[in-house]
């Protein structure tokens, strides 16, 4: 009975939950993603509700869609009107009737100018109030975790960091999935022998691609970069060429199938497995991290940039992975039957293949996060990674290197990347082991 | 095995080729021009713009030098409208412009002519004087009709004018200019020759306009230009003053103009003596760990020593530094050692002998080479346990203990030699990792090696600098791999059976 309800993927879940550090580090990581979700609500200067001169007004809120909002507030008893722009606005002067603060009730990016030259979690800090005099801050003001030289809040960058922490993991990594299991499935599936062309759509195939690159960047390369100069469009833009270079390449092979005769039609071998494991070879051998600092220290600095550069080096381990599956599997039975059922090479990999090689890749991701996010926030770290006004784990590490004072900007953001990049080694440990029966003897 | 080693070494070859490639893209698509930088950092005296002759014949012969006046690459694949000679153009901003219209309008010929005589209207510009027009301009009173200030002004706000169009192919931003310059012209009577050159040049702009062939730029094209070029002398040099990567020659400094060669190798050892010190330290603290713990495989010390190491291993080498550096070099902690460098420059005295130098510095290496010990070492013990325990379950391992051999002649003869084969391929991982690493770790430290030379460059924006550093690791690296790869051969002779 049981035999026949077998399913792999809550066999594979029973396995992870059995092992409870990779359990708990899953906890922790939806944790951690949930407060990167709700950042702007949990680390905010503006209040999440106030009630102020008889209004009912939620800042947090309003200024998540439109961050220079306004509003107008009248004085009942004296009739002055005043306006107030949220965002500039320090609500914590004001005389508020009634107020629900963020959890932590500081921004990132902004200096508490009453608590600048590091000020410690432990030590005085001050504020001004309504009366505008300077005095201790209320327990529920206070910087829990301290402050920076010009007085910003340790906590809420800490808050805000986590988005970029995992954001880098998640884009640099399906980048390089993408990359890595297409060319991984490639070499995997047909091997040196058995990807056979016409030799007229081989060829078309190769011109198609340096075609597609001609008109794609070449012809296009103005219009992308003013594009990319002048506003938001040079995305939108980038994602036509790269559309064109598709169809290009499409419509080339398409033309071939009409040029089929004498010997263009003669069947050629396509080595595919070699071109990509040599690839792998050299791409292996070029040192990532200086290729990553120098490529960040000569083009403008930009958290997209390293992500996409950390994507496109990182995908090697992920195409050995994928390689070696398909490899196993384009001999087993059910892949047999889907080819000798007269099903595409390509319905075969995505349909059979596919879904049964990628226990690999996922265990190959989660530790390639982890030294994604090591390389971003050693980059921070350096100075070299990210602009200079945004706040990462790493940058703020870095303020603390400089002051020994301040020993609360070296262990909370140290400790912050340190459990992000071991939940991820543990989780892809954990994987590795739940999707690995061969492991388990 | 021959073969294998053979087929390594030719792989070795594409992919050098590969990194330089790589490193030479970076070079040249690096913002700036580095004729610019280079003659800035030559004499910053002199003013920047004024193109006196003599500033412009140093310049072409600083181009020459760094081979910016040949082609870019043995061949050029792009569209029928690209000019084939541009690299012939001496400011890289006017280049740029060059090569936009040419992308643009398509006719090469009417294109050059137009800028040609954009030019010359720029250079009419020195023609003008300010004294003389000055006296020449009087009214009917014999007072002159502008003040010196206001003539200067206008010629300076029509050279500024000329001098953006010619870095501009933008047609909206060009209209407006010859609308500016035309008007200021007619205003001011003074431009004598630039007036005629201006309306000459206007013609020949809507001239390429009209008869522009916008079709060229839909044609691919490959153009060939032989080994005078800008990759070929990079990596091979020119044969006389310039030697080419390959010799070691990686061009100039942008900060003090001085072979970066020189400043590179003063530095290289002190990186080179970290690393080395540190891999062989890592070695011989996380075999004797790992082997221990596989023998003594679910034992309390395999347990605690894996949980350590995985910690370890999660840790990121910066944050260890740090937190060494406020543990024992903090006034307020324990000030064991000192904070940075390598030496105490009010005692270090060259006259020492080595030893005294080696024991004045000592206390100076700890900190940094716990650092860097320990980033390789959380990697190579976990290795080395999982290689261990794989061994263990070997067939010829059960064969030796049926055999009767002792146990410890089965640990260190049969099971360690075996075990060390993955830990010999680690090896060419580890290297890129700790010169990697070496650039945080000399940061954090201030050791003046390598790492913190790349990082004051990047600072700097010492682009040559950059790049020569990335060259030779990416080179060092290879050669790792390759050594490793030729080790393990010899090491293991299944391999050559493949």
């Amino acid at each position: 009975m049981e035999q026949n309800n077998f399913s792999f993927k809550k066999y594979a879940w029973n396995q992870f939950k059995k092992n409870k550090p990779a359990l708990y580090s899953l906890y922790i990581l939806i944790t951690l993603i949930l407060i990167a979700v709700f950042a702007p609500f949990i680390a905010n200067d503006q209040p999440l509700y106030a009630k102020y001169k008889g209004e009912s007004v939620y800042p947090a809120f309003a200024t998540l869609t439109d961050p220079n909002v306004r509003k107008s507030f009248t004085d009942v008893e004296t009739g002055k009107i005043e306006e107030l722009q949220y965002d500039i606005t320090d609500w914590r002067q004001l005389d508020l009737e009634s107020v629900v603060w963020a959890p932590i009730p500081y921004s990132p990016d902004k200096g508490d100018r009453y608590n600048r030259e590091y000020v410690s979690p432990f030590g005085k800090q001050r504020i001004k109030n309504a009366n505008n005099e300077i005095v201790e801050a209320p327990r529920r003001l206070r910087h829990i975790m301290g402050t920076d030289n010009i007085g910003r809040d340790l906590a809420s960058g800490l808050i805000h960091g986590t988005r970029i922490s995992l954001l880098v993991g998640i884009v640099a990594m399906g980048i390089a999935s993408i990359i890595g299991v297409f060319l991984g499935a490639m070499a995997g599936f047909f091997g040196d022998r058995n990807l056979y062309l016409p030799r007229i759509k081989y060829y078309f195939t190769i011109l198609g691609v340096f075609l597609g690159l001609f008109y794609g960047f070449g012809v296009r390369k103005y219009t992308i970069s003013n594009a990319f100069e002048n506003g938001s469009s040079g995305s939108w833009e980038l994602l036509l060429s790269l559309l064109l270079i598709v169809v290009i390449i499409v419509g080339l092979r398409f033309i071939s199938r009409f040029l089929m005769f004498g010997k263009l039609k003669e069947e050629v071998n396509v080595p595919i497995d070699t071109f990509v494991s040599r690839g792998i070879e050299i791409l292996n051998s070029i040192p990532r991290l200086i290729l990553i600092i120098t490529i960040s220290a000569i083009f403008t600095r930009s958290i997209w940039l390293i992500m996409t550069i950390i994507g496109l080096t990182s995908w090697t381990g992920i195409a050995r992975f994928t390689r070696a599956e398909f490899l196993r599997l384009r001999e087993l039975e059910f892949v047999q039957a889907a080819k000798s059922l007269g099903y595409s090479n390509f319905r075969a990999i995505v349909k059979h293949a596919l879904p049964n090689a990628l226990a690999p890749v996922f265990v190959s991701i989660a530790f390639g996060i982890a030294s994604a996010i090591l390389i971003e926030s050693s980059l921070s770290f350096l100075g070299i990674g990210v602009p200079d006004d945004m706040v990462t784990w790493g940058s703020l590490l870095n303020l603390g290197r400089q002051e020994f004072e301040a020993w609360w900007l070296v262990m909370f953001p140290g400790f912050a990347i340190f459990i992000t990049i071991t939940i991820y080694n543990l989780i892809g440990e954990g994987l590795r082991d739940a999707l690995d029966p061969r492991l388990k003897s | 095995m021959l073969k294998y080693i053979t087929k390594r070494i030719i792989i070795f070859i594409p992919m050098l080729v590969a990194i330089s490639l790589l490193a030479f893209i970076i070079n040249i698509s690096a913002p700036g021009d580095p004729v610019e930088k280079l003659s800035n950092s030559a004499d910053k005296e002199g003013a920047a713009n004024e193109q006196s002759n003599a500033t412009k014949k140093v310049k072409q012969e600083l181009r020459k030098k760094l081979g910016l006046d040949l082609p870019v690459f043995y061949f050029s694949f792009g569209s029928m409208s690209d000019c084939d000679t541009l690299y012939r153009v001496e400011d890289k901003a006017h280049a740029k412009t060059l090569n936009e219209l040419s992308h643009n309008y398509g006719n090469w010929v009417n294109i050059s002519d137009y800028f040609r005589k954009l030019g010359e209207v720029q250079l009419a510009h020195s023609s003008l004087s300010l004294e003389e027009i000055h006296a020449n301009l009087k009214d009917k009173n014999g007072n002159a009709i502008y003040s010196k200030n206001e003539i200067n002004d206008v010629i300076t706000q029509s050279s500024f004018d000329v001098s953006a169009m010619m870095e501009t192919a933008n047609p909206a931003v060009l209209n407006a200019k010859w609308e500016q310059l035309d008007n200021l012209y007619n205003t001011y009577p003074f431009f004598g020759e630039i007036k005629p050159a201006f309306v000459i040049a206007k013609e020949k702009y809507q001239f390429m306009l009209d008869n522009k062939e916008s079709w060229k730029t839909y044609i691919p094209t490959i153009i060939w230009y032989g080994s005078g070029n800008q990759y070929h002398f990079w990596l091979f040099g020119n044969g006389k003053d310039r030697h080419g990567i390959i010799r070691g020659d990686f061009g100039f400094s942008y900060i003090d103009s001085q072979p970066i060669s020189e400043k590179i190798w003063s530095r290289v050892w002190i990186s080179f003596t970290f690393t080395i010190i540190s891999v062989l330290l890592a070695y011989l603290i996380s075999i004797p760990l790992g082997i221990y713990s596989a023998y003594r495989k679910d034992s309390i010390f395999d347990r605690i020593s894996s949980i350590i190491v995985f910690i370890l291993y999660s840790m990121p080498s910066f944050f260890i530094g740090v937190l060494l550096l406020y543990t024992f070099a903090n006034p307020d902690m324990l000030r064991w050692f000192p904070v940075s460098g390598i030496q105490d420059a009010t005692l270090f005295d060259p006259e020492w002998s080595n030893w005294e130098k080696l024991k004045h510095r000592a206390p100076f290496f700890i900190l940094p080479l716990v650092t860097y010990v320990y980033s390789s070492f959380a990697f190579l013990s976990r290795i080395m346990r999982v290689g261990v325990i794989d061994v263990f379950g070997q067939d010829y391992i059960r064969t030796a203990r049926a055999k009767g051999l002792g146990e410890g002649k089965v640990v260190m003869k049969h099971a360690l030699r075996n075990s060390l084969l993955p830990i010999i391929t680690v090896f060419a991982n580890i290297f890129p990792l700790a010169v990697g690493g070496s650039i945080i770790i000399e940061t954090i430290f201030t050791i003046p090696g390598l790492g913190l030379e790349i990082f004051n460059s990047i600072l700097n924006s010492d682009y040559p600098m950059i790049i020569a550093v990335f060259t030779i690791i990416g080179f060092l690296t290879m050669i790792g791999y390759l050594i490793s790869d030729i080790l393990y051969a010899i090491v293991d002779p299944r391999i050559s059976y493949k």
